[in-house]
């Protein structure tokens, strides 16, 4: 299974409270797939996330979407911390046309 | 300032209003009174989410209540802030109010007790305020409020998922939680549904609409709150006390009980065999219900005597 269709898929979950997706939010910081059971690593734009929660039960719906996903596991990370240098150029114009200064 | 024929030109040509001095009398009072019930409501249900987010079940959950209790005051903050560009007094309104005078819907007087209870709330009372303030983003006519409801929205769509998320949780685990689940439902939906206030036969005129500082009528904000709700408790297996139909090819909610009826807040229990008037609705309303003067206390008590002590020490 390629990583990159598990990226996309990410791409299509979107933050529960800004309108960006996961991964143009920059808070995925590594997908690996083996014999159907997808590791991700991913962190919190700070660690009292108000949708914590919401996002773990988001990203494991979605991925448990994907044909051949048995099984997600997620580590939650902190090292390196998560800041606004780590989002891309769309996630950064999604948060700008919103009204974030980012 | 404008002549009433000149302002109700203005409003008629869809243009929006941006300060006093575009404004009549009659306008300004209509905007300040609306703008009070909004940032009452907001400011009540901090300290009514809070009595009940104390019983999060899991640090997260508990995160999450505190947020929403934070986005609250923020709201809040935003029409008590555009009421103070409108000459009125910010720490007055707040802090030396009676409880009674307070404007936020009866519902909220109603203690919550239990974090089921909490979810519930963001699963009805939220959508009710996104419904009001989803209206008021859409068609106010007063520029500054507009504008500040932009944010609001995505927020309180948040506290929706809260609720929404939760009730699915709930119900899905079933036995004595669910039951739980239902019981808060039971009491709560009608409290919603009255919410909205008087049905539209019975308002004969509604300055609000005229000016228009809101755009959907009492029932019609009703069916929009009750097309969200009931079939979202359908899908999760809780029984609601309303159906669907459809007259004349439209879909219409329609309620299976009397609207209003009697309610007893100390057992929060409806009783839907005994039909009432909305003139008792209105002097319940006035008389406000359990809760109100221990609410109000939790913000105004402090500040008195945070103020008490700060002048008894020379500051």
């Amino acid at each position: 299974m390629s990583d990159d269709r598990l990226w996309a898929a990410l791409s299509e979950v979107q933050d529960p409270e800004m309108p960006v997706n996961l991964v143009d939010l920059g808070i995925i910081y590594g997908i690996s797939e083996r014999d159907g059971v997808v590791d991700v690593d991913l962190t919190f734009t700070a660690m009292g996330c108000p949708a914590s929660d919401f996002i773990l039960e988001d990203v494991r719906e979605r991925l448990l979407r994907e044909e051949g996903v048995r099984d997600v596991r997620i580590n939650i990370v902190w090292n390196p911390p998560w800041s606004a240098s780590r989002m891309t150029q769309a996630g950064r114009d999604a948060l700008e046309a919103w009204g974030l200064a980012v | 300032m404008p002549t009433a024929a000149e302002f109700a030109k203005t409003i008629k040509s869809g243009e929006l209003i941006e300060s006093p001095n575009e404004m009549t009398p009659e306008y300004l009072r209509e905007l300040k009174h609306t703008l009070i019930v909004s940032g009452d409501t907001e400011l009540i249900s901090a300290p009514a989410y809070y009595l009940a987010a104390k019983k999060a079940p899991s640090i997260n959950a508990f995160m999450t209540g505190i947020a929403i209790i934070q986005d609250e005051l923020a709201h809040a903050h935003i029409a008590y802030h555009i009421l103070e560009e409108l000459g009125e007094d910010q720490e007055k309104l707040i802090f030396s109010r009676d409880p009674k005078s307070f404007r936020y819907p009866y519902a909220f007087d109603v203690p919550l007790d239990s974090w089921t209870e909490l979810v519930v709330a963001n699963g009805m009372y939220d959508q009710a305020g996104f419904c009001l303030l989803g209206d008021i983003h859409d068609k106010c006519s007063y520029g500054p409020w507009k504008r500040g409801l932009n944010k609001v929205m995505a927020e309180e769509n948040f506290h929706l998922r809260n609720g929404r998320t939760w009730m699915k949780r709930i119900s899905a685990t079933g036995g004595s939680a669910k039951d739980e689940l239902q019981r808060a439902v039971d009491w709560m939906f009608p409290l919603s549904v009255e919410w909205f206030g008087l049905p539209d036969n019975l308002k004969m005129h509604s300055t609000q609409l005229e000016y228009r500082l809101k755009g959907l009528t009492n029932d019609q904000l009703r069916q929009w709150w009750l097309s969200q709700v009931v079939p979202y408790c359908e899908q999760i297996n809780i029984k609601v006390p309303a159906h669907k139909e459809t007259k004349d090819g439209t879909d219409v909610y329609v309620l299976d009980y009397p609207f209003p009826c009697e309610f007893d807040a100390e057992n929060k229990r409806w009783d839907f065999k005994k039909p009432i008037t909305w003139d008792d609705v209105l002097a319940r309303w006035r008389a406000r219900g359990p809760r109100n003067a221990e609410m109000v206390a939790l913000f105004q008590e402090e500040f008195h005597k945070f103020r008490k002590s700060h002048h008894q020490n020379g500051n």
